[in-house]
């Protein structure tokens, strides 16, 4: 396994915080500042496809994965991202070929996932104890490994945003316009899927599951509140989520607040929200 | 039908559109049964019928946005000839900061568009909005758009595509009168240019008699097709609508051109 070491070190003196010294907050710091871009970008494709509902799915699905793990006695922290892959491709398959509504759809998955993983987590005590964990998250304790894989995934993630930003905001805006037009549509919407649903899990082990669409959904809409366009949107999203991670993350670690990381990264993504709010209001009086 | 063998047989049309024996079924009810029916090359060719006909079925099967029995042979230029859309309302979300120049870009910029639109594609944008009388509305948001703005810059979107074949979904829904009239001018005016194909949908038998060239008449099956003024007879009409239109005079349609008996469309007594 590559050693990390460097990019740390250099973390550690471009944020001079005391706190940035010890070595679990700067894995902590690269986690977020991976996961932070991916959950802004995606989010914005999560407002525009109202997909909100499907990315909580996902993140419910968390339990399911653990339990998998359990079942098959494999680390969980692995068992829930390809888990909830298979969710989000079977959702999405089950959604373009069903006459059924999407949200009817995703419900159906939704109390599934759920009532599949608290029946088989419920068997085991100690686990039990331990969902506290995928509840709220836990970005402090983010592994080597997993950073190397949300390395991985940021590569794909930035690929395919590159290659498919243009097609996949054609799709938000009408599907059948931009099928009409010859963008390949289907495929389009299972690779998101697929890329969302990890990400999504990823996410779930920093901000846990009951906050892991806001860490999708607050960034994406205080940027269509200040953004004259769908170019800038891209570029407020960012900042609104890299700043929110990395001020979220430092200031949880301080004394006088020792608050969970990931409430705190959103209450500061939620800060930016309602200032994005007065400069909307300022501009609708203006205009 | 018998419509279209006296076409044939007076003038040899060339098809941009052939729909062979087409047939939709949903939920087990039948929406279009062995349609089978032509758009000439060149032409302005409507397709009319009342409600839940198929009209917008056809298209859509046109565009392969859903399954259907049969075949669909198009013609064109290239190997696959282009074909534009406009649809008949877009359904989005107006709070989407989305410009106008955006909206254009997005199908054919290959670089995403937060690192801006490239200058070829901003200027080929401007040119066609141009073409519309719609490039005030460059930078305006999509959403702030009104119906008649929309419906110009989702022509804009159609044309850039350079299509053999624009398919227009009732143009005129959601545009009063005088937007209408105004837009299918400038239909007209553009299809003289370009040398497109035109296919629309149409409810409004004042646009059609006053516009197409070639009408198809739909009520699940083709009832009847050919030129307005053999096939906008009261007995056609009366049969794919049910009742007595009292709009079209067939009589008073010369050979080349149709023309609406509707009273907006009459000259003055004393003229």
């Amino acid at each position: 396994m590559p050693d990390l070491s460097p990019l740390y070190t250099l973390l550690a003196h471009l944020l001079p915080f005391e706190c940035m010294q010890a070595r679990f907050m700067q894995q902590a710091l690269t986690g977020v500042l991976l996961l932070a871009p991916m959950a802004a970008a995606m989010g914005i494709m999560v407002v525009n496809f109202r997909m909100a509902f499907f990315s909580d799915a996902i993140s419910h699905s968390a339990f399911a994965g653990v339990a998998l793990g359990l079942i098959f006695s494999v680390d969980p922290n692995w068992t829930m991202p390809v888990f909830g892959l298979l969710v989000g491709l079977g959702i999405m398959i089950l959604q373009r070929h069903s006459s059924l509504s999407s949200d009817t759809v995703i419900g159906v998955f939704f109390s599934a996932l759920i009532a599949f993983g608290l029946a088989i987590v419920s068997r085991d005590r100690t686990l039990a104890r331990d969902l506290q964990r995928f509840l709220y998250g836990d970005i402090l304790t983010i592994s080597d490994g997993q950073i190397l894989c949300l390395l991985v995934l940021f590569l794909a993630f930035m690929i395919f945003q590159v290659v498919s930003y243009n097609h996949l905001l054609y799709i938000g805006l009408n599907s059948g316009l931009a099928q009409a037009h010859r963008v390949r549509v289907a495929i389009h919407q299972y690779i998101f899927a697929g890329l969302l649903s990890l990400i999504v899990m990823f996410s779930v082990q920093a901000v846990g599951v009951l906050l892991v669409t806001a860490m999708l959904i607050v960034p994406a809409a205080a940027a269509r509140n200040v953004a004259r366009s769908a170019g800038s949107m891209f570029w407020w999203a960012l900042l609104v989520s890299i700043s929110s991670a990395v001020i979220g993350l430092i200031l949880s670690a301080q004394d006088w607040a020792r608050t969970a990381t990931g409430a705190t990264i959103i209450m500061v993504a939620c800060g930016w929200f309602l200032a994005s709010l007065v400069v909307a209001g300022f501009r609708k009086e203006q205009s | 039908m018998a419509a279209t063998d006296i076409t044939l047989q007076q003038h040899p049309v060339v098809p941009a559109v052939r729909f062979e024996n087409i047939s939709v079924e949903r939920g087990g009810v039948s929406i279009l049964d062995g349609v089978t029916a032509m758009v000439p090359k060149g032409s302005c060719t409507a397709i009319i019928g009342p409600n839940g006909a198929g009209k917008t079925t056809l298209l859509l099967a046109l565009l392969d946005e859903i399954t259907y029995q049969g075949r669909i042979h198009l013609t064109g230029n290239g190997v696959h000839p282009q074909i534009g859309y406009v649809p008949q309302r877009l359904a989005f979300d107006r709070g989407m900061p989305l410009t106008v120049d955006e909206f254009l870009a997005m199908g054919f910029q290959k670089k995403p568009l937060w690192f801006g639109i490239s200058r070829d594609l901003h200027q080929q944008s401007m040119n066609i909005l141009a073409l519309v009388n719609a490039e005030h509305l460059v930078g305006r948001r999509i959403g702030a758009l009104s119906g008649g703005e929309m419906q110009r810059v989702l022509l804009a979107l159609a044309l850039l595509q350079e299509p053999d074949l624009l398919v227009l979904d009732e143009p005129s829904a959601g545009v009063d009168f005088q937007g209408e009239h105004l837009f299918c001018e400038l239909l007209d005016e553009l299809r003289q240019i370009k040398g497109f194909t035109q296919l629309m949908v149409s409810h409004d038998m004042a646009t059609v008699t006053h516009h197409a060239t070639h009408v198809i008449c739909l009520n699940r099956k083709v009832a009847a097709e050919g030129p307005p003024q053999q096939t906008l007879t009261n007995e056609n009409l009366t049969a794919i609508f049910g009742m007595h239109m009292g709009l079209v005079n067939s009589r008073s349609m010369p050979d080349d051109q149709a023309v609406c008996s509707a009273s907006c469309c009459q000259e003055p007594p004393d003229a």
